[in-house]
């Protein structure tokens, strides 16, 4: 028996997600058996089945290096803040506001 | 749309032969060889089922008037107790859908020989006079794909991988499955109604082509059966196998301890 991974895509513009696995014999069996095992309920119009012998697998030691780097998640709050600050500052003195809003940049930069 | 008593009794008997098959493959929940082998095959014992209520809705409109898009739950009553509580007699299977399988191999092999001439039946109904037998029987065709797919696959797999009890199997069944040929009293009235657009013999030829070149792709050197078959004990289906008693007990075992029940 052989591991396989399988992907289903409903119709429309969803990608293609991880929806479990399956043991089967060969490819065809799989696809044939695949069809039960995940798709009775049409959860998926399409199907993609992926031998697990051919999923290779990053060492996770290597990923979890990048936990604790929280600068590296940009959600565009600094920005949005900058932007806010700006406008707010146009309304009141339009010729003299700051490039960068001091008490931001005192804070986060 | 009324069917003549010779085409109701032509439909009875695959919708009879669809119920015991797909009752008989039940069996096998959470008992198949591994997990997913367990659902495919379930899920085609339950599209068996599923047909054999289509067909039973459409001779039961006629026999108690109840038309198929009624009263669903007056209909359902009038359908557990046709379908369950029938006596012996009044049933039109053939003993390969009925007879208990225990053994795995016995099942794959049936399952094989049984679709392989359910999907030359129902192409056969394709064109039928009767506009919703028609309806049902492309329906029904797109799920045999799946279900001929499954055993061809299985078959083609096992068989020479594990030639000995596989032909145990074939030898013991193919007689019993000639049964499947067996017409009833009413076949030649549904050829002349066109209920069918062929007859259990035309159909039998073809059937036989094809077990006969799976055999030989899949390497098997079975002898075909001569002499007395089932299709002759089965006297024109109205004779039940052995066991069938116990196993009609079984399918009622709900609907028993409430027949008036409503669900």
């Amino acid at each position: 028996m052989q591991q396989y991974e399988v992907f289903l895509k409903k119709s429309g513009r969803e990608e293609f997600r991880h929806a479990g696995t399956l043991d089967a014999p060969d490819p065809e069996m799989a696809l044939l058996l695949a069809r039960e095992t995940h798709s009775r309920r049409a959860e998926g119009a399409e199907m993609w089945l992926v031998d697990r012998a051919y999923v290779f697998v990053a060492d996770t030691a290597q990923l979890s290096v990048n936990i604790d780097k929280p600068h590296r998640h940009n959600d565009g709050a600094l920005v949005a803040a900058r932007r806010k600050q700006d406008r707010k500052s146009r309304a009141v003195e339009p010729s003299h506001r700051p490039l960068i809003p001091t008490t931001l940049s005192k804070e986060r930069l | 749309m009324t069917l003549s008593p010779g085409g109701g009794e032509y439909v009875l008997a695959l919708a009879d032969d669809e119920h015991m098959i797909g009752a008989r493959h039940t069996s096998w929940i959470g008992l198949g060889p591994f997990l997913e082998e367990d659902l495919a095959f379930c899920s085609i014992a339950q599209d068996e089922l599923g047909h054999a209520i289509s067909l039973y809705e459409l001779v039961l409109s006629d026999k108690v008037g109840i038309g198929i898009r009624d009263d669903f739950e007056a209909r359902d009553v009038h359908l557990d107790r046709f379908a369950l509580q029938r006596s012996p007699g009044e049933y039109r299977s053939c003993h390969l859908a009925e007879r208990g399988c225990t053994d795995w191999n016995d099942s794959l092999v049936r399952h094989w020989l049984y679709d392989r001439a359910e999907t030359i039946r129902w192409t056969a109904l394709l064109d039928s006079s009767n506009e919703h037998l028609a309806a049902i029987a492309t329906r029904a065709l797109s799920e045999e794909s799946f279900h001929l797919e499954h055993a061809q696959q299985f078959m083609s797999r096992i068989a020479p991988a594990r030639p000995d009890p596989i032909i145990g199997s074939i030898t013991k069944l193919l007689p019993i499955a000639l049964g499947i040929w067996d017409p009833v009293d009413g076949e030649p009235e549904a050829v002349a109604d066109g209920v069918t657009t062929a007859t259990s013999a035309e159909l039998a030829e073809y059937w036989e082509l094809a077990v006969r070149a799976e055999l030989s792709d899949w390497g098997l050197d079975i002898d075909w059966p001569t002499g007395t078959s089932t299709r002759d004990v089965q006297n024109h289906r109205r004779n039940r196998t052995a066991g069938f008693d116990g196993f009609q007990a079984d399918l009622c075992k709900v609907i028993d301890v409430d027949p008036a029940a409503r669900w």
